[in-house]
């Protein structure tokens, strides 16, 4: 389910970062590979009434439930596509779904020395880089939850 | 009827509980059988606010509501589920009684640790259920008059 990035591959030095791009709403971000543990496609979400922010839904995934987190409202988007994908993070507290557009992700070699402070505050990133015009941050997916 | 008239047994976490399987704003709701002294009808129940079943009174309590979920308790299969805990009475409206399910307590899943809001005094776990979940709800959360009008209305 995933591409490799073709203008950005070369060389992988041991001090790189692999990431994956992926796009919600149209808007492109990135995530450390190490903080991925799937993507799959999206199975419909379960509603949790509750009231913590953005994390009011479940999906089930054979005997595994896993919290969502919905990082298209946390950005006021909407995912993009009619057969959305599920991209699961390893988040401190336990494993996490997201739901991303439909377009497939990205793998990208990135530079560490290319990192940017993001200049954003509407999400939590561990920086960003720039790609053409774009700013792409790169989520910090630790604090997903906790400071948005 | 009297649930508990129609159930025995322990509640360790071993053994197997039973849990009387509703729904509310079209999600899935567990309560566990131990607490429920009775389900009644809207007609049954007549135009009273308050349940009064044996010369006790079922305090209504507006479930819906306390859970910011769209509050559809009117149609035909709307049923009055009449609660008691340490000797505190109240009484909830359904959407729908799918049933009872009998499940070791220890099978009750966690609510993921995500959930960190007041959230986590509102249920008790989760249950796997069909392709779905079923949420248990913690009844002396439902029951505690303290909360009526104070985290349902907080949005």
């Amino acid at each position: 389910m995933l591409r490799t990035g073709q203008k950005h591959q070369r060389e992988t030095s041991r001090q790189s970062w692999q990431l994956l791009v992926f796009s919600v709403g149209g808007r492109r971000l990135a995530v450390k590979t190490v903080d991925v543990s799937g993507i799959s496609q999206w199975n419909e979400s379960i509603p949790v009434a509750g009231r913590t922010p953005f994390v009011t839904a479940v999906v089930r995934q054979w005997q595994t439930v896993l919290p969502v987190f919905d990082l298209a409202a946390s950005l006021h988007l909407t995912v993009q596509g009619s057969s959305p994908l599920c991209l699961k993070v390893r988040h401190p507290l336990g494993e996490m779904a997201m739901r991303i557009d439909e377009e497939i992700p990205v793998l990208h070699t990135f530079d560490p020395a290319a990192l940017q402070t993001y200049q954003g505050d509407d999400l939590p990133a561990e920086g960003s880089y720039t790609n053409g015009l774009d700013e792409i941050p790169i989520l910090s997916v630790s604090r997903l939850g906790s400071t948005v | 009827m009297d649930v508990r008239e129609l159930m025995t047994g322990s509640s360790s976490p071993a053994s197997p509980s039973r849990f009387l399987i509703v729904t509310v704003g079209e999600r899935y709701l567990a309560l566990n059988a131990e607490s429920i002294c009775g389900l009644m009808t809207l007609e049954t129940i007549g135009n009273v606010g308050n349940p009064t079943v044996h010369d006790k009174v079922y305090r209504a309590i507006n479930l819906a509501d306390r859970l910011s979920v769209p509050n559809d308790q009117g149609g035909p299969n709307t049923r009055v589920v009449l609660l008691s805990e340490r000797k505190v009475h109240g009484s909830i409206r359904v959407t729908t009684v799918q049933g009872l399910l009998e499940f070791p307590l220890s099978q009750v899943l966690p609510l993921p640790r995500q959930f960190r809001g007041p959230e986590r005094h509102w249920y008790r776990g989760m249950i796997l259920f069909s392709k779905s979940i079923v949420l248990v709800l913690n009844t002396t959360w439902v029951l505690d008059e303290r909360m009526s009008g104070f985290e349902g209305n907080s949005g």
